[in-house]
């Protein structure tokens, strides 16, 4: 029988805020000491109260108009208990009856469309540290502010997960709401999978593999429970509801214990922090910070650039940012030599780090349109846009140090054919030409591309030989 | 309604209680009484009616996104643990 | 106040009442008495006169600090058990307003643990004795705090009012006792109880002592989101004094209302109703209303009886008297005992052992050290508490419980509304009865629920009330009266009672 997979999914993003969702401590703990970025409030003494970052409401609202989702005017935050060492209040501050952002939906590069159910505002949890006999607790990462991202079950293959969790990524970057620095957990994603036989109405039993940090590992885990749920169902086996690890080392999925009772969270709505009340004037003036997003170079380059190329453009948002900065006639062009030319390379990632100027870029396309530059001279002089000794000196000075301007001036290309044709060694194919012997025309041009020490253009020099030759 | 023993081990659960037979016994018998005495609120129509969580008019407290000195050093902090070791708060370990 | 001068030294006011506190020992007041560090600021502000520098309006004042605010000074335990040992790096609001002007802390008050009682009968260090008898209960939770003020150990003492832990006690002793409008005074650095129902105030024996306490801790406070902008010092009447007075704590109606729009301002946007100022301009004549639900048997007579002397003293000045009905008031305690569980329960999560104060050392297991630690640190009432919390909050019951009571408070809010449209005041028992006997309730959860009665109500509608000594009952126990305002009308309720002395 065939099953057909259904997964929804669950994205933690750490907002991109200088100071803590509760406290003005700084959010960046990267490299720091263990709970070295800790205030009263997050430690939480006896007496201390929560003190709103309004700028993780702000991002909030771009990440929400990313998404193409609802901003819901009126939210507020609610506690959510638990006991845990990396939870200091005892419970987390979340938004769960009235979140800051409602429905919407995420479009796949393949076009489909993944419905977001709502995202919310919330405090992150602090980290423990096991060893034999004892835990570490460092509370570093305690309230920094994430907005958790909740997909409705609409992905039915691995494939898609994965494009889904990538195209959340860019959107996040692109919004400027989070860094999107995946190594150091900035996006962490609950993946929920559940199969049913082809044309079933209810779904199947659903397991969630928790904490997964790479688009790979969703695809992988999200492939592995198809596979295990599939396995199970064949052999007339039932599927647990319950939590799973994922390891990238062995590629499997794992049960995870988890205690019954401390699933009643008992949420209760925050009594520390007044509600938001937001309006609709203020939320578009927000929503115009957008600036361009991954839908919209899909429109700016759309058919003009092979949808794979764009696609591996996408990835480097920094690059598609400069891309967005040059004259749309070199776009293009520009795009397909940083796909060609600078993905190819191995320095890549530094070379992204340090791009060159618009007006470098533009010169160059200008230089390449007007055909004084030839396809290898205009990838030449790119890459030496790259070069610290070269740049700054501009795009013509650098083609012009390397000599690689064509000659394109017909009265001195004719000077230069003139010279070649009276060598008497160029006499023979001369005569063969005129015999009707088309193929040495190429041996001529390559003659006067030599006299010319390769700077004459050679279309217009075949123009000219045949002129003179018939 | 009735809270029978079960109801008050979960409670206590939820709660984070280690309570002898004798304390689920007598806190059972104080929670229905209490429970009885709240549950009073059933005569009141509340239809249609907003809940009110905070009686308070504002809205949209919030601060500027800046780093800030605050009240306690990490050290003052660490210092009111029971055990520290590395910087950090020494807990047994979670079975 | 008595303050500090060349003549009278804030360390002979702080020797005075170091004595005093000694002297009264056996009422168990203090949990802990500051003599070195409250010696200490004496002499630095007695050397600040002697060179003529300007001292605060507080200079060399002795007061009385509830143990569940915290300061460096001595530990901070809220009277329980798992607070044992913690010293707070850090210290409210309230405290640094008060010793900024110049006030002296010469010890820390008994109260039940963590705030939860009526008689300070729930402290781990045992009962506070009542000022007037010593065989019935001070009051709660502030017992200590009023018995020092009521005993004259110091002039002024700090409290906390959730559900009536400044009135009661206050009017258990025949002194002021004040609970501000909801929002007026910082609870940043103040052992939290129930978030939306705690306000800070004081105890003190003339209306002009709460009037200058008033002035200098209230305030907004970047440290509480939930502190309204300055009011209390604001001058004399505007023309939004009567819609603000009316102005509810707007229910939180999704969808049902258009807001108007805000910017988003690091500051905090803050939105209308105008917060008003406190005086009204003095109007000779004043409606009193008198609350019909709280004037029947279940109240003791004597209470009764000053109560109707109050009135014809108000008559006689020529104010009026006007007969209220409140039938929802009824409700009130029910809804309080769920709401206030409920974030009591969430509020003391945070205490587990791990981070500060008690840790049992019977556990080898993370699961036994929480479940240990909070066992033992835990009073019962405490646990009753966190029980009664989780269960109206527990799936399948918060919608019966948790979320009825929040409608029930939206009528509440709206009855005092209607209530306020027709006087100025309203003038009512803070309990049902004069000081009771120690022990006489303490195993009894609801019994000693009822004492909240009258009391619990003003929280739940975050309006302000002051406990007014009224006379004292053949026994010789002192009776109280609580004298009730619209929101935000604390200054001229307090100038109020200056009519009924």
């Amino acid at each position: 029988m065939k099953y057909i997979p259904t997964i929804g999914i669950e994205c933690h993003v750490q907002l991109a805020t200088k100071t803590k969702l509760f406290s003005e401590v700084d959010n960046d703990a990267r490299g720091k000491e263990p709970n070295s970025c800790v205030s009263p409030v997050d430690y939480a003494l006896p007496g201390m109260l929560p003190r709103l970052n309004g700028e993780a409401v702000r991002l909030a609202i771009l990440a929400g108009r990313a998404m193409n989702c609802k901003i819901n005017l009126e939210s507020r935050f609610d506690r959510k208990h638990y006991f845990y060492p990396d939870s200091p209040k005892g419970y987390q501050i979340t938004q769960f009856y009235h979140p800051i952002i409602g429905a919407g939906y995420v479009e796949l590069p393949s076009g489909k469309r993944v419905a977001i159910e709502h995202a919310h505002l919330e405090g992150d949890a602090g980290k423990l540290t096991h060893f034999d006999t004892y835990s570490l607790v460092d509370l570093n990462r305690v309230d920094t502010p994430l907005i958790e991202i909740v997909s409705m079950p609409d992905i039915h293959s691995a494939k898609d997960a994965h494009d889904y969790c990538k195209e959340l990524w860019r959107l996040m970057v692109y919004a400027g709401v989070s860094y999107g620095d995946l190594y150091n957990g900035n996006m962490r994603f609950d993946v929920n999978v559940s199969i049913a036989p082809e044309g079933a109405t209810e779904l199947g039993t659903r397991t969630e593999v928790k904490n997964l940090n790479s688009f790979r590992s969703v695809e992988r885990a999200a492939e592995y429970e198809i596979a295990r749920q599939t396995k199970l169902l064949e052999s007339g086996e039932k599927i647990i509801q319950e939590t799973r690890g994922w390891s990238d080392a062995t590629g499997k999925t794992t049960g995870q214990r988890s205690k019954e009772e401390a699933k009643d969270y008992r949420y209760m709505p925050e009594p520390d922090i007044p509600p938001i009340r937001l309006s609709s004037e203020f939320v578009e003036d927000e929503s115009t910070k957008l600036p361009l997003m991954p839908a919209d170079y899909r429109k700016k380059f759309g058919g003009k650039l092979a949808g794979d190329t764009l696609e591996v453009l996408l990835d480097y948002p920094e690059l598609m940012r400069k891309l967005g900065e040059v004259a749309d006639e070199g776009a293009v062009l520009l795009s397909n030599l940083f796909a060609s030319v600078l993905l190819a390379e191995e320095k890549s990632a530094e070379y992204l780090n340090d791009l060159p100027s618009a007006e470098d870029l533009n010169e160059l396309c200008k230089m390449n349109l007007d055909k004084e530059l030839s396809s290898t001279a205009t990838k030449d002089v790119f890459l030496h846009l790259f070069d610290p000794q070269m740049r700054g000196r501009g795009t013509r000075t650098i083609a012009k140090e390397l000599g690689i301007i064509q000659e394109n001036d017909m009265g001195a290309l004719e000077v230069i054919v003139d010279i070649v044709l009276a060598k008497p060694e160029t006499a023979k194919a001369q005569a063969d030409f005129k015999a009707g012997e088309e193929k040495v025309i190429g041996f001529l041009v390559g003659q006067v591309m030599k006299e010319s020490h390769g700077k004459a253009n050679p279309s217009a020099v075949q123009e000219i030989l045949r002129k003179k030759l018939s | 309604m009735e809270v029978n023993c079960d109801t008050i081990k979960h409670l206590a659960k939820l709660s984070n209680f280690s309570l002898s037979d004798a304390e689920i016994k007598s806190l059972g018998g104080d929670l229905n009484s209490i429970i009885g005495y709240i549950s009073q609120l059933d005569e009141l129509d509340v239809e249609n009616i907003e809940p009110t969580y905070q009686v308070f008019e504002m809205e949209n407290v919030w601060r500027a996104d800046e780093i800030l000195p605050q009240d306690a050093t990490r050290e003052q902090l660490l210092a009111l643990t029971k055990e520290e070791k590395d910087n950090q708060i020494k807990v047994p370990k979670v079975l | 106040m008595k303050t500090a001068n060349k003549k009278v030294t804030a360390t002979r006011l702080v020797k005075d009442a170091l004595e005093k506190a000694k002297h009264f020992e056996d009422y168990h007041i203090f949990t802990f008495l500051n003599e070195e560090g409250a010696l200490k600021k004496a002499k630095e502000i007695d050397a600040r006169i002697a060179r003529g520098e300007k001292v605060g309006r507080l200079a060399g004042v002795p007061y009385a600090l509830k143990d569940n605010f915290l300061s460096p000074e001595g530990e901070t335990t809220a009277s329980a058990h798992i607070l044992e040992g913690f010293t707070s790096p850090v210290t409210a609001t309230a405290v640094e307003k008060l010793e900024a002007e110049g006030a002296i802390m010469i010890g820390r008050t008994n109260l039940d643990a963590f705030a939860h009682g009526s008689s300070t009968e729930n402290s781990y260090y045992g009962p506070t004795l009542n000022s007037h008898d010593r065989a019935r209960v001070a009051g709660g939770s502030s017992g200590g705090s009023a018995v020092a003020v009521a005993l004259d150990i110091v002039e002024f003492a700090t409290g906390t009012d959730t559900g009536g832990s400044i009135r009661q006690p206050a009017s258990f002793n025949g002194i002021y006792g004040f609970k501000p409008t909801y929002g007026t005074i910082s609870r940043y650095g103040v052992v939290a109880m129930a978030s939306s129902l705690d306000c800070i105030g004081f105890f003190t024996r003339t209306p002009e002592d709460m009037d200058l306490l008033m002035s200098i801790a209230s305030g907004q406070d970047p440290k509480d989101m939930t502190t309204l902008p300055d009011y209390y010092n604001e001058a004399v009447a505007s023309a939004k004094l009567d819609d603000s007075r009316l102005a509810p704590a707007r229910p939180f109606a999704f969808g049902n209302s258009r807001p108007k729009g805000r910017a988003l301002r690091g500051s905090g946007a803050h939105s209308a109703p105008v917060v008003a100022d406190g005086l009204e301009p003095s109007n000779s004549c004043t409606r009193i209303g008198i609350v019909k639900e709280f004037d029947n048997d279940s109240v003791d007579t004597e209470i009764r009886e000053a109560l109707k002397e109050k009135c014809e003293l108000l008559k006689s000045k020529g104010h009026e008297v006007v007969g209220l009905e409140m039938p929802t008031l009824k409700y009130a305690l029910a809804a309080y005992y769920i709401i206030q569980p409920a974030e009591v329960a969430s509020n003391l999560s945070r205490h587990d052992g791990i981070r500060y104060g008690f840790r049992s050392e019977n556990s080898t297991d993370l699961d036994g050290l929480y479940e240990h630690t909070r066992d033992e640190g835990f009073m019962s009432e405490n646990k009753r508490r966190i029980m009664t919390g989780n269960f109206v909050l527990s799936s399948g019951f918060y919608d019966a419980y948790f979320l009825k009571a929040a409608k029930a408070r939206t009528l509440i809010v709206q009855e005092y509304e209607k209530a306020f449209s027709k006087c100025d005041f309203i003038l009512s028992p803070v309990s049902p009865n004069p000081a009771f006997k120690l022990g006489e309730k303490v195993n009894d959860p609801v019994a000693m629920y009822l004492e909240d009665l009258m009391s619990v109500s003003l929280n739940l509608a975050g309006v302000p009330g002051l406990a007014i000594p009224a006379g004292k009952t053949k026994a010789g126990l002192p009776v109280g009266l609580q004298l009730v305002g619209p929101r935000r009308s604390d200054k001229r309720l307090i100038e109020f009672a200056k009519e009924l002395a």
